[in-house]
């Protein structure tokens, strides 16, 4: 069993999408003996992995006082490098934020500063939106970290599916307690995640939708999180542009290049 | 000539009768009161450090907020909403409460900052230093020649704990990073002119204080947008009283409510009650050790003069003008007395008032409660308690001659004759 290398999407993808097909990796197949979990390992792991990736992506952050969006720039390479800047609104452009390791610097264009986030800071909000600085650099642990079932295997609103149900290892050092995410079947692209508190309630949904090919990869390019909490607050990420395994130069993921 | 006057004038001849009784029992009384004003003053003054501790450092007597701004504290819940409000007018409206001392308006948010390695979280409070001076002591505890300059400067005042923590000294430049009103990514660089030392590890670990507009630039709020109006009233067990008034007075904006310190602070009104009540058990006790002690000296004094009593008795004066007599002896002994132990304790007190007790030997530097305890207890004078006091001890005077005083009065003159002489 392999981890699932966070991959060639972007940042938030490495931490959402990745981790959710991830679930799939394991699990399952004892249950159903029809699906074959390593298939379907490889087929994500194939989907996803890209020794680097290039896109831009658009973000909107919707509140209940405020809308805002953005377009941002995206690097990454391997699962621990990621680049992201903002490129519109104009007030914010250049405004940037890199994860390298378990370590979060944002560079402030109006000021002239990189600032590193403290672990302290991991929960607050990364660039307004209802995604925390937390989810930008936790690995995808999901196979390491929660015991994997299938719960459902059939027809679900009218697409045959798989559901399967994430629940933590003991021990493991997680923040849900319990993750459903849901597969559909012909193509194995996922289709929402849910992330439950250790209590049980629901904490945010997190849809795919609009699955297309990018950079020669069928790929969901829209994200569309809604915390629970917060009635009729949502942000929704969609990618414009995917590029796969491209060579970026050594320098990309330095202090230096955040300023640029 | 009336008994009352035959009896005022023997009572008050028979007092200097034998003076060094007199004074022994005198100087009991006086003794007795003198201890028990100073007693009762640092009760009384315990109870209002802790209540000055707690309100006084940042919370002040009362707060007015928007009615949801608690216990979110939500940026955009400001005093009077999104509009904001003409916030001159409206600390000008108030101010028209008689016993309304000081306001000061206050800007919170929440954010990052940076020195570059290094950053924290901070709690970031805007305020208009004038203006926070006449309600709390936050801006008192600066180190000398530090203070918050005025707004456009970005001057930042940091908690000691914060400071150390991103490498701030005075003169540093920090970055500060939030999340504004509009949503967007809020950042300015301020400079560090001064570092606080409230005596409260939370408040030093992550308080920021900067200029209220400042702040409101920081946060994108309009300069009429305030989270917060925190006031002082002359006496702070007052504030149920003013924040009623307040609310009922349409003096507030609309959908803005004032909370009183105990309001605010369930902790602090529960302490300062528990605080009242074992002072009260403490006082009434030391009073009736302080009426047993008179209650001793005048009983002893009245059974020495068995046989003076005896002789009025056999002289012919009615056993009831005999009591009466005694009686108003002690009622004298006991105001002289009263007046000297008012006299001792009103020193005691004006030293315990200015220069206080200084417990730091003991007990070094306490917080207790969020509220911090000054080591120097002072003495504040509590009238009620020390009345009470005054009429317990004459009680216990007049008590103390009655008992012997009706045996003796009643006595058949023989043998109150025969008793032990004097001296």
């Amino acid at each position: 069993m392999r981890y699932p290398k966070s991959g060639p999407l972007a940042i938030l993808v490495l931490l959402t999408v990745c981790p959710s097909l991830g679930g799939e990796v394991t699990g399952g197949s004892r249950q159903a003996p029809e699906i074959d979990a390593r298939k379907i390992i490889d087929r994500i792991d194939r989907l996803l992995r890209g020794d680097s990736s290039i896109g831009t992506m658009e973000m909107s952050v919707v509140t209940s006082r405020w809308r805002r969006d953005m377009t941002l720039a995206l690097w990454s390479e391997g699962t621990d490098k990621v680049l992201v800047k903002v490129l519109a609104p104009k007030k914010e452009a250049g405004t940037a934020t890199l994860k390298s390791g378990s370590d979060i610097w944002n560079y402030l264009p109006k000021i002239d500063r990189t600032i590193r986030i403290p672990t302290s800071m991991m929960m607050a909000s990364w660039m307004g939106s209802h995604y925390t600085n937390d989810d930008l650099v936790k690995e995808s642990r999901l196979v390491r970290d929660y015991d994997i079932k299938l719960s459902f295997d059939g027809v679900r609103d009218g697409q045959e599916i798989y559901e399967f149900t994430l629940t933590p290892l003991p021990r493991a050092p997680v923040v849900w307690g319990r993750i459903i995410t849901e597969v559909r079947q012909k193509d194995l692209m996922p289709l929402q995640s849910k992330y439950y508190a250790e209590d049980g309630r629901l904490k945010r949904t997190l849809a795919f939708s609009r699955f297309r090919e990018m950079g020669g990869r069928l790929v969901p390019a829209v994200m569309h999180m809604t915390p629970e909490d917060k009635p009729g607050e949502y942000t929704e990420i969609r990618y414009t542009e995917l590029k796969f395994d491209v060579p970026l130069p050594p320098d990309t993921f330095s202090l230096a290049a955040l300023r640029k | 000539m009336s008994a009352l006057w035959i009896a005022l004038r023997l009572g008050w001849r028979n007092l200097w009768r034998n003076p060094r009784r007199s004074l022994i029992t005198l100087a009991a009384i006086a003794a007795a009161y003198a201890f028990l004003i100073g007693m009762i003053g640092l009760m009384e003054g315990l109870k209002n450090q802790l209540l000055r501790n707690g309100t006084r450092l940042q919370l002040g007597d009362f707060q007015i907020h928007e009615s949801t701004y608690l216990p979110d504290r939500n940026i955009n819940d400001t005093i009077g909403a999104d509009e904001g409000v003409d916030l001159q007018a409206v600390l000008a409206r108030i101010s028209t409460q008689p016993e309304v001392e000081g306001l000061s308006a206050r800007v919170y948010g929440f954010g990052l900052l940076s020195t570059g390695s290094f950053s924290s979280g901070a709690q970031l409070l805007g305020v208009d230093p004038a203006a926070e001076l006449f309600v709390t002591t936050l801006l008192r505890g600066l180190r000398p020649g530090s203070s918050l300059p005025a707004g456009g400067a970005r001057g930042l005042i940091l908690g000691q704990a914060l400071a150390e923590e991103i490498h701030a000294r005075p003169g540093a430049e920090v970055a500060v990073v939030t999340q504004s009103a509009d949503g967007t990514l809020g950042n300015d660089l301020f400079h560090v002119v001064g570092i606080l030392r409230t005596g409260l590890s939370y408040q030093d670990r992550s308080l920021a204080v900067t200029h209220r507009s400042d702040l409101q630039e920081l946060l994108a709020l309009a300069p009429g947008r305030v989270h917060e109006v925190a006031g002082r009233i002359r006496d702070p067990l007052r504030a149920d009283r003013v924040c009623a008034l307040l609310n009922g007075s349409g003096l507030l904006p609309p959908h803005t409510k004032a909370q009183s310190w105990g309001e605010l602070s369930p902790q602090l009104r529960d302490y300062v009650k528990l605080s009242e009540s074992t002072n009260g058990l403490m006082i009434f006790l030391v009073a009736l050790f302080a009426a047993f002690g008179v209650l001793n000296t005048t009983m002893m004094a009245v059974f020495e003069r068995t046989r003076e009593i005896g002789m009025l008795g056999s002289l012919g004066m009615r056993p009831a003008l005999i009591l009466l007599t005694i009686l108003l002896e002690s009622l004298f002994l006991g105001l002289l007395g009263l007046a000297g132990g008012f006299g001792i304790g009103a020193l005691i007190m004006s030293y315990l008032a200015t220069h206080g007790w200084d417990l730091s030997r003991w007990v070094g530097e306490v917080s207790m409660l969020g509220t911090r305890m000054d080591p120097i207890l002072k003495g504040a004078w509590s009238w009620g308690q020390v009345g009470w006091a005054a009429g317990g001890l004459i009680a216990a005077t007049l008590l103390a001659a009655f008992l012997p005083a009706r045996r003796v009065a009643w006595m058949q003159p023989v043998a109150a004759l025969a008793a032990p002489t004097e001296g």
